[in-house]
């Protein structure tokens, strides 16, 4: 066997990139979803924000019986909340969504209040509903403030200190910045830059393995001098190009996006500049030249294209599969968390994304897994692609 | 020159009672049994035999593809097994698995195959415009080979072969699936080949082809040489007049052909 030769590794990934790029077709619709898909997904963010806001803004509160309490309906007009008086079939229209929540009056509201008994306020909701719950708590605590007012007031007229009734003061101090805030809800964006790096290698590793099966030219390459090693490490390194270009594609279409879109005026300061980006360059290359060479271990098994495709789903659920310890974990991340392959680089990402300060542990694990992952699944591939028995038994 | 010696290649292979049996029995099966013959440079050699016999396994061992069981084979003198690295550069293979690369222009298919040979780039291009002339294929020589018909493939498949101007070849059925004009110019081709003193091994199980073209016949049967001579000496062997009826002989049944 001849030694292993760099010019002609070069060589097969070069033939091996310009043949993919061929592939027009392919390429585009791998390209184009993986450039329109996080801008997609952050502009919806972006609407359904902006119309909670909105409707919390615009809060109108339904009030039966108002006449029973003028002094709460004026409570809540001076704090901007529009009156729907005695809205007709109240209780069924919370049921179907059609009101988010209804503020019914007590008939004895006046004479309780007038006498110093609890006045009765109930309040409907549907709490199943997730989009009515910003404006069914923004009325419970209107209405839970009316009650403080009044109950401090009545206290001043004794000479007692309000105080007395607050024997426990809760003083939430919530550690989410704002910035911190901003980044949770397009946390999403770590997922799809990763989802990018999966989608950019599927096409092109499915290609280069299964496809070089299905068109038998593996054959006569091996008869020509290329060594199995040369054809493995060439394969990889046209995958990884291929991948590396959706990578890039997504983040573009990342920064275009949240260069239009005005987060800011929501609240939520989200920033995807120059340091953003180039955390993310620094995660997502590594990892755009693991993939390819996982999922070329994944194409290269099995005797025959539909066995290497079938396999290769099998690798490309794998990887999608791994962020989920993120996601699901109910406790602190263990310290190993960066080092497992994919969950790492989500969890880094997210990092990235929430300003968070990045220890070089974390760095290094960006760098070390990717390279020792490639190292191993290089062998294996080029091991089989030189198995006799994938020719023989076909 | 080839020098082949008792070459053997076993597989294993698998048999299932049922599809819903766990079990599976596996068994060594002969594809190649103590093979061996010699073929001369300026000679063609037909290796010839019924479908299953074994020829492209002896064809794959050759070529470097498979790794032989047991016996020797020296290509000029190189090793097959020790000098693995020597053998690929002097031979020009075509296998039996002559796929293209669809996306690639034939030009691109045969280059391809020149650089990985180690040519330097000029001489690629000088060798491949060469062949593309000799074989015809001027007119489609830049389009992708996805529209090419059978026979046009099978000549981008064998100027890939040859772009290194290699001084043995090895062709596995090449004639296979090929119309009559087609049919006679790779049998122009071969004898093109022999003209330059090359030494052409190919295999077959179209006795008029090889009746037709060889110096030197080997007929394999069941993994076993039964025959090595020239065509006269087939003749002369079974004392029959017509090849195709010493063929059958020879291989011992005439199910052999349509196995």
């Amino acid at each position: 066997m001849s030694r292993f030769s760099l010019p002609r590794t070069l060589l097969v990934a070069t033939k091996e990139f310009a043949d993919l790029l061929r592939d027009r077709k392919s390429v585009f619709w791998a390209l184009f979803a993986v450039a329109i898909s996080g801008p997609l997904v952050i502009g919806i963010l972006y609407f359904v924000t902006k119309s909670v806001t909105e409707r919390i803004e615009k809060t109108v509160a339904p009030i039966v019986n108002p006449q029973f309490a003028p002094d709460f309906v004026r409570f809540l007009e001076r704090r901007g909340i529009k009156i729907d008086a005695d809205p007709t079939d109240y209780e069924a229209r919370v049921k179907r969504g059609d009101l988010d929540a209804v503020i019914v009056i007590d008939m004895n509201f006046a004479e309780n209040l007038a006498q110093g008994r609890p006045a009765k306020i109930t309040l409907i909701t549907e709490s199943s509903r997730d989009r009515s719950a910003p404006i069914a708590s923004r009325l419970a605590r209107e209405i839970r403030g009316y009650s403080e007012q009044i109950g401090n007031e009545r206290m001043i007229l004794r000479g007692v200190s309000p105080s007395v009734a607050r024997p426990v003061q809760i003083d939430e101090l919530d550690l989410s910045t704002a910035e911190q805030r901003g980044a949770r809800l397009l946390q999403i964006m770590s997922f799809y830059a990763l989802f990018a790096g999966l989608m950019g290698a599927i096409a092109a590793a499915l290609d280069v393995t299964a496809g070089e099966r299905e068109r038998q030219t593996l054959e006569p390459l091996l008869t020509t001098p290329v060594s199995t090693l040369e054809l493995a490490i060439g394969k990889w390194l046209a995958v990884s190009g291929v991948n590396l270009l959706a990578v890039t594609m997504s983040l573009v279409g990342f920064w275009i996006t949240l260069s239009f879109v005005p987060l800011g005026k929501l609240g939520i300061p989200f920033n995807f500049g120059w340091r953003e980006f180039s955390g993310f360059m620094a995660v997502l290359i590594p990892f755009a030249f693991m993939v390819p060479a996982v999922l070329l271990v994944f194409g290269s098994t099995g005797k025959t294209a539909k066995e290497a495709q079938s396999s290769l789903s099998m690798g490309v659920s794998l990887v999608g599969l791994l962020p989920l310890m993120s996601f699901l974990r109910q406790s602190k991340a263990p310290w190993w968390d960066a080092w497992v392959p994919v969950n790492g680089q989500y969890a880094v990402l997210s990092k990235v994304l929430r300003a968070e300060s990045i220890p070089a542990l974390d760095w290094a694990a960006m760098l070390a897994v990717p390279v020792v992952v490639c190292a191993a699944a290089i062998v294996v591939f080029s091991k089989r692609l030189g198995d006799e028995k994938l020719l023989a038994g076909r | 020159m080839i020098a082949v010696e008792g070459l053997s290649k076993q597989f294993s292979v698998r048999e299932r009672r049922s599809v819903f049996s766990l079990r599976a029995n596996t068994r060594m099966v002969n594809a190649v049994d103590q093979v061996s013959f010699t073929a001369h440079d300026g000679e063609v050699t037909g290796l010839l035999g019924p479908n299953g016999a074994g020829k492209t396994t002896t064809l794959r061992m050759l070529s470097t593809l498979l790794t032989p069981d047991a016996g020797k084979a020296l290509i000029d003198g190189a090793d097959l097994i020790r000098e693995r690295g020597t053998i690929r550069r002097t031979l020009g293979v075509l296998g039996d698995a002559k796929g293209l690369y669809w996306r690639l222009s034939a030009r691109e298919n045969i280059e391809y195959f020149g650089k990985l040979q180690g040519l330097p780039s000029k001489l690629v291009a000088q060798r491949t415009n060469t062949l593309i002339s000799e074989l015809g294929l001027s007119e489609l020589a830049d389009r992708p080979t996805q529209g090419y018909s059978q026979g046009e493939r099978m000549k981008v498949a064998i100027a890939r072969a040859l772009i290194h101007d290699p001084q043995t070849v090895l062709l596995d059925e090449p004639t296979n699936g090929l119309d009559i004009m087609s049919t006679r110019s790779m049998r122009e081709l071969i004898r093109g080949l022999k003209a330059q003193g090359k030494c052409v091994l190919f295999s077959s199980h179209i006795m008029q082809e090889v009746a037709a073209l060889c110096d030197r016949i080997v007929i394999i049967a069941s993994g076993r040489v039964v025959f090595s001579g020239t065509p006269q000496e087939v003749l002369e062997t079974t004392g029959l007049t017509s090849l195709e009826d010493a063929f059958v002989k020879l291989i011992g049944t005439d199910e052999g052909l349509f196995a």
